[in-house]
């Protein structure tokens, strides 16, 4: 229940947002939306958890996801940059090959995000996930190592840290 | 003009640097999976990076946030979509790599004993 009316206030939000201006026909207009939104899909939006923490907690989340953003910015710009750097030689040089990493997080929103930090990052791409061994496949442009540490390093190492925190 | 217009046309600018370098390695790669990676993924970047300069641009309240609203959806939906073109055309082997240094990918599909 207390999900159903997290997920219809939200999505009132972003329709107010989006319609940019409060008259009534609008609002008319967007709970009935928003309703039909929540009937139908709220459990595909939101999860319910059952643990409990306290404010600062949640606060202290909240500030790391904002720091996060910044980080993420920067890498993700410094790495388009390489990428760009191959597309000016003469003759791409560069040695594409798929790499299995290994990571400790368990939380399965952590995993997504991850999966999508490396993708957005230019230069490495997930291409599937292993369940049983907790192993990302990802098709990398340019393997400069075949170990398995150092590649850890390189690719996922930057981030595994920052969603450890996050998610704990 | 002000320091916000010059904030907002950088932004914009690296945008058009960005898109003309995608353009430029969706030609020039080799193969589907390089090509994966100038087009969609350098892309990404262009596309936000427009969207907040344009939001520098107009700096409207709702416009702003409604452009910055296109720029996140644009990051959440692209690199799934990368991530099932990849995925979908290595499993049916419509497109397997040609220059591989390292694979380790056929070996968890059983591949390489065939």
């Amino acid at each position: 229940m207390r999900r159903k009316v997290f997920t219809f206030f939200i999505t009132l939000a972003i329709w107010i947002v989006f319609s940019g201006r409060i008259t009534d026909d609008v609002i008319f207009v967007g709970l009935i939306a928003s309703f039909i939104t929540t009937w139908l899909y709220s459990d595909l939006l939101f999860r319910s958890t059952n643990r409990r923490k306290n404010w600062a907690f949640y606060f202290k989340k909240f500030f790391y996801i904002i720091l996060f953003i910044p980080v993420f910015f920067y890498e993700a710009f410094i790495s388009a940059l390489k990428v760009s750097k191959h597309v000016f030689e003469k003759k791409p040089s560069f040695s594409p090959g798929i790499v299995k990493v290994k990571t400790t997080l368990c939380n399965v929103t952590a995993l997504t995000i991850l999966a999508n930090l490396i993708t957005l990052t230019p230069g490495t791409l997930t291409v599937d996930f292993d369940m049983r061994e907790r192993a990302f496949f990802i098709h990398w442009i340019d393997v400069t190592t075949a170990k398995e540490a150092e590649m850890r390093k390189q690719i996922i190492e930057r981030f595994e840290g920052w969603l450890e925190v996050i998610f704990q | 003009m002000g320091i916000r217009l010059i904030i907002a046309y950088i932004f914009m600018g690296g945008a058009i640097f960005f898109a003309i370098v995608t353009t430029i390695g969706l030609i020039r790669f080799p193969d589907v999976y390089t090509r994966i990676h100038a087009s969609a993924v350098v892309l990404t970047i262009s596309a936000v990076m427009l969207s907040f300069g344009v939001a520098i641009y107009v700096w409207e309240f709702y416009l702003s946030i409604k452009i910055m609203f296109v720029g996140l959806i644009f990051l959440i939906t692209n690199p799934l979509a990368t991530h099932a073109i990849a995925r979908a055309s290595y499993r049916r082997k419509i497109a397997c790599p040609e220059v591989r240094s390292v694979d380790d990918y056929s070996k968890y599909l059983g591949r390489d004993r065939e």
